[in-house]
């Protein structure tokens, strides 16, 4: 499963996440790059939005030849 | 009369009355260990007893291989072998072929005997240990279809997040086909390459869990490259699985808490983090903002607006300066000219002619001083106070006044 998904990680993001709110913490930032990090925090987030499936997912029941049905 | 026999003949009777008995040849006999005496020949003797009787046993040296722990006093064992009578004592006894702790004691047995051999295989070290994903896409579940665990795990993870895919392989948890079928759903989540496996079933008796204590399942485990997550019965339920697993969840709906994360945690944590970015850029702009009405402040202190206001302002009070020192001046002037007014009125031949004397001048203009200057008959002009007298010289006299005047 890791394999097919995009190299997209939410926990990654979280991570970059602290690191923008970081940067965007120091004075000494030049309000080029503050905007920088705001617009790369912003998309991140929103690409964690998206990497939140939001469809509600019946189970599924494997038989012995591996075919799945519902429950 | 009735036949008598010999001691010898009678227990030969009974002995082979045992002898012919289909159930005592093969028997297995519960009770508690006592008088336990480990010969020297390596033949075994001890009696087995419960509350109402006790029964004599032996185990041959031969037999050992029957027995994989030591008696002792007070053990409660089955005892299988075949009951015989000893005819020179009279007596009957139970020649063991294999003894077993009794229920739970030997399956304990078992469970730690395995559980040293895993260990040692090195089956239960940390670092073969997988972590457990945070975020799961699907959650494979190895349990029974039916009952409490299940539904546990299938109410908590839908609870907790919805979007995850939960794959169940419905297996067979006790009896003897569950090791076989419980390993094979593992590897079937496997090949399906789930996110996570939830291995395990509800509460039981030490028998209904055992399925999850055959090295099978251990090893299947062991193997699976999916993390697993064992959940075997109860908190206080431990399986041979619970070690080899890459964590143990004390039960069922434990382990849905552990494999799936809360979307709804996960929405607010986002939305934190959306909150803080908006805040740190707001607070970028104000101090951005702050820095740069500081610089303006600076800016339009130097600048050259203000400069040439300066410079005007010079200019405009020099030039008062000069107009002030100019009129100065001129008035000044205009104070000397009117003393020289008055100086000169005093002098003036005008002035004079108002007093009574006139001025005489001969033809060409001249002022006429010398009366030796002068013929007669010359014409001459007399002025006076209000006009010019025409006159011709009719006599002269020359009066010598310094002569007079000395």
């Amino acid at each position: 499963m890791k394999e097919e998904q995009t190299d997209f990680n939410l926990e990654e993001a979280f991570k970059q996440l602290e690191k923008t709110v970081e940067t965007l913490e120091r004075e000494d930032i030049s309000l080029e790059e503050s905007f920088k990090a705001y617009k790369s925090g912003m998309e991140l987030l929103k690409q964690c939005d998206k990497e939140i499936d939001r469809v509600e997912k019946r189970v599924l029941v494997l038989d012995e030849d591996g075919e799945s049905h519902e429950f | 009369m009735q036949n008598v026999y010999t001691v010898g003949q009678i227990n030969s009777y009974i002995k082979n009355m045992f002898v012919q008995d289909f159930l005592l040849q093969e028997v297995s006999v519960k009770g508690e260990i006592s008088n336990c005496k480990y010969h020297s020949s390596g033949h075994i003797y001890f009696t087995l007893k419960d509350a109402k009787g006790i029964i004599a046993c032996v185990l041959f040296a031969g037999n050992r291989k029957g027995l994989s722990f030591r008696l002792l006093e007070g053990m409660q064992v089955v005892v299988r072998g075949s009951i015989d009578v000893y005819e020179r004592d009279g007596k009957y006894q139970m020649y063991a072929k294999t003894i077993r702790q009794d229920g739970e004691g030997a399956l304990y047995e078992r469970f730690e005997r395995l559980k040293r051999e895993l260990l040692e295989r090195g089956m239960f070290a940390p670092e073969y240990k997988k972590p457990i994903p945070g975020f799961i896409r699907t959650l494979g579940v190895v349990t029974a279809p039916t009952g409490a665990a299940v539904r546990d795990i299938i109410n908590i993870a839908s609870r907790r997040n919805p979007y995850v895919q939960i794959v169940l392989y419905p297996a067979v948890v006790q009896g003897e086909e569950a090791a076989a079928s419980i390993v094979r759903g593992i590897r079937m989540l496997e090949k399906r390459q789930v996110d996570v496996m939830i291995v395990g079933r509800g509460g039981g008796s030490i028998e209904d869990l055992w399925a999850f204590n055959e090295e099978i399942v251990a090893q299947a485990v062991f193997d699976c490259g999916v993390p697993v997550i064992s959940a075997v019965g109860h908190e206080t339920d431990t399986t041979i699985i619970d070690y080899v697993a890459d964590l143990r969840a004390p039960t069922p709906s434990a382990a849905a808490e552990l494999a799936v994360y809360d979307v709804a945690l996960l929405e607010a944590r986002l939305a934190g983090c959306g909150q803080t970015l908006n805040r740190q850029i707001s607070a970028q702009l104000r101090l951005k903002r702050a820095e740069w009405k500081a610089l303006e402040a600076k800016l339009k202190k130097n600048s050259p607006l203000g400069r040439i206001r300066e410079k005007r302002s010079y200019l405009l009070s020099t030039e008062e300066r000069i107009a002030a020192a100019m009129k100065n001046r001129i008035l000044k002037e205009r104070h000397r000219l009117a003393l020289y007014i008055e100086q000169m009125k005093g002098l003036s031949p005008l002035d004079k002619l108002n007093q009574g004397y006139s001025y005489v001048s001969d033809e060409m203009g001249r002022t006429v001083t010398d009366v030796n200057r002068i013929t007669v008959g010359e014409q001459l002009q007399i002025y006076v106070k209000n006009g010019t007298i025409y006159t011709s010289v009719t006599g002269k006299e020359f009066i010598d006044r310094k002569g007079k005047e000395s």
